[in-house]
């Protein structure tokens, strides 16, 4: 019995660990820019592409491969910025939501073809990887899900900090709390989105590699993560992080009892009613204000 | 700006409308008669059903301004009920497509019902989410719900979907030319289809529709629920996607899960944009130019996934209005100047005659 509730929680607490790394790239985006980042995926799986170029392909150590993944990440957010969402941002910005969104998915589906290509659609092993496990007594922790447990602790701590105590996060803060009045008070908002993407984009590179390590390298990688963040990010209110880190741990150890109690099949449609039952109680989600629109 | 000239616009619109509509029949009758090639028709008969569905997303997105990702799933449930109906009941392919078209609007007020009452991008990620939970509870079914011979089937049919449960019946009474037949049947579809989005859009429930998207707190404050009419704008589309889901099961003889991927629902999302989000025949100008951009790129073959998703993101950049919306600037660019050149002509007459 003992076994098999460490089980579960191992599992939840890891798959948690990756769906708050990969909620808090989506929702940090939204809070700050009102924008729904449906690329998000494609970034994912290039991260996780890149740390298998540099160390499989290059053969370089295994931090290169971090860096990397971080490094091609940042810059995927940048260009998606520049080439993308600073035209969108001149237009109407009622439009903007929507716009943004189709635009994203469509360069979502270009870069996930673009490393299908590349690397072809047969599943690669992802080099940056712990083998072995920690045993304790009965319990045996896996290196793997130890390490992805603390990487993302460490980055969640770093994202604080860089909320929370630096210029750069306090511009972002103050965007994400009113856009005109921060502009007034001298926040160059368009610099801010850039640093957000660019951001969002780097963590998600470290996603995508923690993500491939716990599975296998493959084009449609980052689908499933990004449904389920969707998911945690709609059930802790858009833009809403401390929220979204809670529900994503949740909703992961609920997601992994649920599928040894029904089988894997049932855990993500039990995830689904969870959150439309938690919207029909508070539409604007668990830890989200409610709106007040003036016109 | 456009809401001042409308009462003049207006009569001039619809005279274009018109005059489009009979010149598409008069081409839609003509083309069997001009193309032999079989392939070529059943290409037009896909195309016509993913107009059908554009024209819907459109009147869903485009018009009453409630994002849903979930149109390829009220696609696929109108297919899949049609097929399940036929398949274990034994019913006539046509007796079937109408139950099928109902039980999806079903499925779409139950998934209204839910979704709905949030707004904007809410709606769409849990309606991805209801779609994407379909596709999976579908392909991963795998438990014995009847044996047909000695093979086991699933309830909704696992990955594999339903095949020969029946068809429109244009084999038997046409024979060789079964497709010009199919052809035809579909077209009408269409045409039902866009003649009744046409008289929703012009109604008074069009224009609540239309509020509701363009200013949400001013229609409500005037008094239009946003609940209701979004419920019966939800239904409405999903009524004829569900129907235009049965036919396609009837056309194909078969439905499968992969009408429910990403990138079929993708595509239905290009095409609207392409053609323009929010106009009437952007849907179709939309599949005309996507399907003829699509063939083009089979040649290149593993590329055109690629081409796709640029396609899409391009032509939201660079024209967020569509094909559609940059002819109607076309148009009122022209008349303008037209107008600047009319008024050129005046202002030299001026000075002719004073100077007299």
């Amino acid at each position: 019995m003992l076994d098999i509730l460490t089980a579960i929680l191992i599992a939840g607490l890891t798959t948690g660990a990756l769906y708050a790394l990969a909620t808090v790239g989506l929702s940090l985006v939204w809070g700050s820019m009102g924008m729904l980042n449906m690329a998000h995926a494609a970034m994912l799986t290039l991260g996780g592409y890149s740390a298998f170029t540099l160390c499989t392909v290059l053969g370089l150590p295994v931090i290169a491969g971090f860096a990397g993944a971080i490094l091609v990440g940042a810059v995927a957010g940048g260009l998606l910025y520049v080439l993308i969402v600073r035209n969108l941002l001149k237009t109407d910005k009622a439009t903007f939501e929507s716009n943004v969104m189709i635009a994203t998915v469509g360069i979502g589906i270009a870069l996930e073809n673009a490393i299908l290509l590349t690397y072809g659609g047969q599943p690669l092993k992802q080099p940056i990887s712990a083998t072995g496990s920690f045993i304790l007594g009965p319990v045996s922790l896996p290196y793997q899900n130890m390490l992805i447990v603390l990487v993302v602790i460490a980055l969640m701590a770093v994202i604080a900090l860089l909320l929370g105590r630096t210029r750069m996060g306090r511009a972002i803060r103050a965007t994400a709390q009113n856009r005109e009045a921060a502009q007034l008070m001298g926040v160059a908002v368009n610099s801010v989105y850039f640093q957000v993407l660019v951001l969002s984009g780097a963590i998600a590179g470290i996603c995508g590699v923690m993500v491939s390590s716990m599975t296998q390298l493959s084009p449609p990688l980052g689908n499933d993560p990004m449904l389920k963040a969707f998911i945690m990010c709609v059930v802790a209110g858009l833009g809403n992080l401390p929220g979204a880190v809670a529900a994503a741990f949740g909703l992961a150890l609920l997601e992994a009892f649920v599928q040894y109690v029904a089988g894997a099949r049932w855990g993500f449609p039990t995830l689904l009613f969870v959150v439309i039952a938690v919207l029909i109680w508070r539409p604007a989600g668990l830890f989200g204000r409610v709106q007040i629109r003036r016109m | 700006m456009n809401k001042t000239c409308n009462s003049k616009g207006m009569s001039g619109n619809a005279r274009i409308d018109l005059f489009v509509s009979l010149l598409l029949i008069a081409a839609a009758i003509a083309l069997p008669f001009m193309i032999d090639s079989r392939y070529v028709l059943g290409q037009i008969v896909l195309a016509l059903f993913y107009a059908t569905i554009a024209s819907q997303w459109n009147l869903l997105f485009g018009f009453a301004g409630v994002f849903s990702l979930a149109q390829m799933a009220m696609f696929a449930f109108g297919g899949y009920a049609t097929a399940m109906i036929c398949f274990y009941f034994g019913w006539n392919v046509w007796a079937a497509l109408l139950p099928g078209a109902l039980s999806a609007v079903v499925f779409s007020l139950v998934v209204g019902l839910a979704c709905l009452r949030l707004t904007g991008v809410y709606v769409a990620l849990l309606t991805l989410a209801i779609a994407q939970t379909m596709y999976l509870l579908i392909v991963t079914d795998t438990e014995c719900f009847t044996m047909v011979g000695s093979i086991c089937r699933q309830f909704t049919g696992g990955a594999v979907g339903f095949a020969r449960f029946g068809d429109l019946g244009t084999r038997a009474l046409l024979k060789g030319q079964w497709l010009v037949g199919n052809y035809a049947i579909i077209a009408t579809l269409f045409a039902v289809t866009m003649v009744v989005t046409y008289i929703i859009v012009k109604s008074p429930i069009g224009l609540a529709f239309r509020a509701l998207k363009d200013n949400p707190g001013y229609a409500v404050a005037r008094g239009v629920n946003r609940f209701q009419a979004q419920l019966l704008v939800f239904g409405i589309s999903a009524f004829f996607t569900g129907l235009a889901g049965g036919f396609y099961a009837a056309h194909f003889q078969a439905i499968g899960p992969g009408i429910l991927s990403m990138s079929q629902l993708m595509f239905i999302i290009a095409i609207t944009v392409v053609g323009g989000v929010g106009t009437f025949w952007g849907p179709l100008v939309g599949t005309i130019v996507l399907v003829a951009a699509d063939e083009l790129m089979r040649e290149a073959g593993e590329f055109r996934t690629l081409g796709l998703g640029l396609i899409i993101a391009l032509s939201i950049l660079l024209m967020p209005k569509g094909l559609v919306g940059r002819l109607g600037d076309l148009l009122s660019w022209l008349r303008h100047r037209n107008r600047a050149a009319a008024s050129a002509i005046t202002f030299q007459e001026k000075p002719a005659t004073t100077g007299k």
